[in-house]
């Protein structure tokens, strides 16, 4: 058997393990902790087309998580219009947002843009808790909104198990890992990549550096407001600080960069790590040491950023590709990036 | 033919005039050399052409349209090319994968891209290469990766900053060779070069600069005996003072 032949049976197994999973997990406690799982790997997904490939750090992109879930939900309880329709609106919505934030801050380096990201997203929150009305549509301040169950089905992206909500998340996940795969392999990866790294040289090769990151900013927008539509239909229950929060930009974050950003695999295996701490240190410690997952993700951070600075991706493929040397000796791997 | 056309070219940092007054006109197919003491305002003057700093006087023609303010990736896409004389290589990348990004400026396709790539580094002689990561060559070969990538794009005109600095005699001599083959393809060369062999082996024409102005240009012949460039280089002390 050849390199490709195993890898094809890798990604055949983890296939048949993801879609297969619903049929042994009949908890719907764990189901609901996979979904949000396979939610934030598909965030830090999107976040790493910025974040990963053009080598900057947004901390904001939980605005873009509102935008989407706002959108939708207010276009559902005001008129009756279907969730997927408004998670495209959604979408629109937050890739113009966007690319309005990465305009004047693309310029910036480092921790200024960092910081700018994060000042807007948090700017866009009070905004949002501070506004019932916005012309005719009803927001509802602090208090949020509220999707009542009534229409299930999948046109209204309402349902009463868990199940469908797993199978539209993961379904999602594995097509915007795709559309990474892709990008990573095109032109405008190529120069993300190019402009992350050395922006001079870039702009010398005929990079227009601001633009490709202002590409990738609209459709990391775009595909993150999608996952906050979902996450209205699966939580049916949206306040300021539920889908605009500073945490969930900083798990973005950290996902990314204990996963290993910049790579495919990276917010996949970040989130598989960080997603469980989240989940049962809130579980466990809720009451009486809220934030406690940021603190652990801390520690885990400052380790990672020690021992594996490109993330935790970087061993594991190297473990991956020994196992396949063994395997399949005398072939050379994949090359061209 | 005149590809580049420099005239009164001057370039301000704060109260610090690093060029004044340069002239400079390069004919299209030629090697034209620029030397000058450390500081001479060498690499200000490529920044300036390549659009990297905005020139604070004068006029920068290139094929007889004027660019002063262009931006460096429409300055590229017409044509002009520069490498750093601080080389900037995709360190975490392959050579082949750095060489693409300039090979991406005429084409979408990610196929065409690479076989552009491949072709240019067979020119160079790198393609055995092709797949190490470019933050571990030697400096040599960082040198002619810089190189490979701005050849990627196709140049008309390209600018070269020093890529012989810090090499051995021998690779200076191929690097001189994969020169001349540059300008045999047809591509104009303005090279600035401290190594005064090379320099004077390749040029067509040499201009020198010292404190930001231009004190000489002629042949390489001209210009080494030319007492100014002398003194510009070994110091007043060195020459014998006529009166
Ligand atoms: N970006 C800059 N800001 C301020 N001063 C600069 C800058 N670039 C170059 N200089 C100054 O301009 C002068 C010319 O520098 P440079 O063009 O690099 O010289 P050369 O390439 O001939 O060695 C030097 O005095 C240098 O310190
Ligand atoms: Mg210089």
């Amino acid at each position: 058997m050849t390199r490709r032949h195993y890898n094809k049976m890798a990604a055949a197994i983890v296939l048949i393990l993801a879609f297969g999973l619903p049929l042994v997990v009949r908890s719907a406690t764990y189901l609901h902790i996979l979904v949000l799982l396979y939610f934030y790997a598909y965030l830090t997904t999107s976040w790493n087309l910025v974040g990963g490939f053009a080598g900057v750090l947004p901390l904001g992109h939980a605005a873009f998580v509102g935008i989407g879930a706002y959108t939708s939900t207010i276009l559902y309880l005001q008129y009756g219009i279907s969730p997927w329709i408004g998670m495209l609106v959604g979408g629109v919505l937050a890739s113009f947002v966007g690319v309005l934030i990465g305009l004047p801050t693309f310029k910036m380096r480092g921790a200024y843009f960092a910081l700018a990201t994060l000042a807007f997203a948090e700017g866009i929150r009070v905004m949002v808790e501070n506004i019932d009305r916005l012309g005719p549509f009803v927001l509802n301040g602090p208090r949020g909104l509220q999707i009542p169950p009534l229409k299930l089905g999948l046109g209204n992206l309402v349902f009463a198990s868990k199940e469908p909500y797993y199978y539209i998340i993961l379904l999602m996940l594995l097509a915007v890992l795709a559309l990474t795969w892709v990008i990573a392999r095109s032109k405008l990866g190529y120069y993300l990549n190019a402009g992350g790294e050395e922006p001079d040289a870039a702009m010398a090769l005929g990079v227009n550096v601001a633009r490709s990151k202002l590409t990738a900013m609209a459709m990391s927008s775009f595909l993150t407001a999608l996952a906050g539509a979902f996450y209205a239909q699966f939580t049916l229950y949206i306040h300021p600080k539920s889908v605009i929060s500073l945490d969930l930009s900083f798990e973005i974050a950290f996902i990314a960069l204990i996963g290993g950003r910049g790579s495919i695999a990276g917010p996949v295996l970040g989130a598989l790590l960080l997603r469980p701490v989240s989940d049962f240190s809130r579980i466990y410690f809720g009451d009486t040491l809220p934030g406690l997952h940021l603190v652990i993700f801390g520690v885990v951070l400052i380790l990672v950023m020690i021992f594996q600075p490109r993330g935790l991706q970087e061993p594991l493929t190297r473990a991956y590709n020994r196992l396949l040397d063994r395997l399949a000796p005398g072939q050379t791997k994949e090359l061209g990036t | 033919m005149n590809i580049l056309e420099v005239k009164e070219l001057g370039k301000d940092f704060g109260g610090l005039t690093a060029l004044q007054g340069v002239h400079l006109s390069i004919e299209a197919g030629r090697i034209f050399g620029l030397i000058g003491p450390n500081g001479a305002g060498k690499s200000t003057a490529f920044n300036c052409i390549a659009g990297v700093y905005a020139p604070t006087r004068g006029e920068i023609r290139f094929n007889g349209e004027v660019i002063n303010g262009q931006k460096p990736w429409n300055l590229c896409k017409k044509g002009l090319a520069r490498t750093f004389q601080i080389v900037k290589p995709f360190a975490s990348k392959t050579v082949l994968y750095n060489v693409m990004v300039g090979s991406f400026l005429h084409t979408n396709s990610t196929r065409e891209a690479r076989r552009r790539a491949l072709e240019v580094l067979e020119f160079l002689h790198f393609a055995g290469k092709a797949h190490m990561r470019a933050g571990d060559l030697t400096i040599a070969d960082r040198k002619r990766l810089e190189i490979a990538r701005a050849l990627a794009t196709r140049p008309k005109l390209l600018l070269l900053d020093e890529v012989m600095a810090g090499l051995r005699p021998a690779e200076v001599d191929q690097m001189v060779e994969i020169i001349r083959r540059l300008r045999d393809q047809g591509i104009t060369i303005f090279v600035i070069e401290h190594i005064m062999r090379a320099i004077m082996a390749l040029s067509d024409r040499v201009a020198v600069l010292h404190f930001g102005k231009k004190i000489a240009e002629g042949t390489p012949q001209e210009v080494a005996s030319d007492e100014r460039v002398i003194k510009a280089y070994l110091g007043e002390e060195y020459v014998v003072s006529g009166s």
